[in-house]
């Protein structure tokens, strides 16, 4: 069951030719989030900075 | 009695209290099992004899497509709840889990077409399953843009928690719709009642990636959560001892 799929790591990327959609759905999801958390906690932080200036 | 337990514990204050101490917590374990999962689902499960490497797609699309109907589902409940109680809470976790919502539909609509080109042979098909998930994004969207379209936050609350229950509707149609009609999509592999027909060395992954995916959009709706109660609040005295 945790044996290596692939003989290497260029045929892990490569995976038969779908390599290409799988990984850039990877990419795809990771961005996707990573955008999400990062744009809330500058919002955050952006909130913060105003709030404590006006009081 | 129940309204007096509501009310006590779904302060927003209580709330953001509550939840800044397990978020670190719910994080952190998420991360880790999500990228366990997806390192093992991706690169130590074998080649499915069918659809070939495309098919390690799933351990992305099927969490974010499951996902994508349950915070439907949250954020139909809460809006009941505020309606039925008028928990200020609910009314910001409606507005906040709306764009959590359409991103996680948006992560299963794209990791779907782009499963689609190997598999199906094109990246879109008007089938029941991919229109009615469509449908659901683009209700998110409406949502989105109908609440920031009021100036009143009442107003808006209210009537974005009406359309969230009505538009609940959608999310059984697209549970069922591989049943109802003939789709490309086939039917769930994974159900409450039966066993699952896919490989066990497949479906541990996808159950870790699913459990992961979950807490990762748990804390997500979290900080959507925090940043919609500073909003809402900034005038109330406990939010400058919390800022």
């Amino acid at each position: 069951m945790f044996e290596f799929a692939f003989n290497s790591l260029g045929e892990a990327i490569y995976m038969n030719g779908h390599g290409i959609y799988v990984w850039s759905v990877v990419v795809l999801v990771l961005i996707s989030l990573l955008s999400f958390f990062i744009g809330y906690n500058l919002k955050i932080k952006k909130f913060k900075k105003k709030f404590n200036e006006s009081n | 009695m129940i309204k007096k337990f509501i009310h006590q514990f779904a302060s927003p204050k209580t709330y953001l209290f509550q939840v800044e101490r397990v978020y670190k917590f719910i994080l952190y374990f998420s991360l880790v099992v999500y990228f366990v999962s997806l390192i093992w689902g991706l690169l130590f499960t074998q080649e499915d004899f069918v659809q070939g490497n495309s098919f390690r797609i799933i351990y992305l699309h099927v969490p974010a497509s499951f996902l994508s109907q349950s915070l439907y589902v949250s954020m139909a409940v809460a809006s009941f709840v505020y309606i039925v109680w008028r928990v200020k809470l609910a009314a910001y976790l409606v507005i906040s889990i709306a764009p959590i919502g359409a991103l996680t539909t948006f992560i299963a609509l794209t990791s779907g077409s782009i499963w689609g080109i190997p598999t199906w042979g094109t990246w879109w098909q008007w089938d029941a399953r991919i229109t009615s998930t469509l449908i659901l994004f683009i209700m998110y969207l409406g949502l989105i843009s109908l609440h920031s379209s009021f100036a009143n936050y009442e107003k808006a609350d209210k009537l974005l928690s009406w359309l969230a229950i009505v538009g609940a509707i959608n999310v059984p149609i697209i549970k069922k719709s591989v049943d109802w009609w003939s789709t490309l999509h086939q039917s769930a592999s994974i159900t409450l009642t039966d066993k699952p027909s896919i490989d066990p060395s497949m479906l541990y992954p996808l159950i870790g990636s699913m459990i992961g995916f979950f807490g990762i959009t748990i804390c997500l709706v979290i900080i959507s959560s925090k940043y919609q109660i500073f909003i809402r609040e900034k005038n109330k005295s406990w939010i400058k001892e919390y800022v």
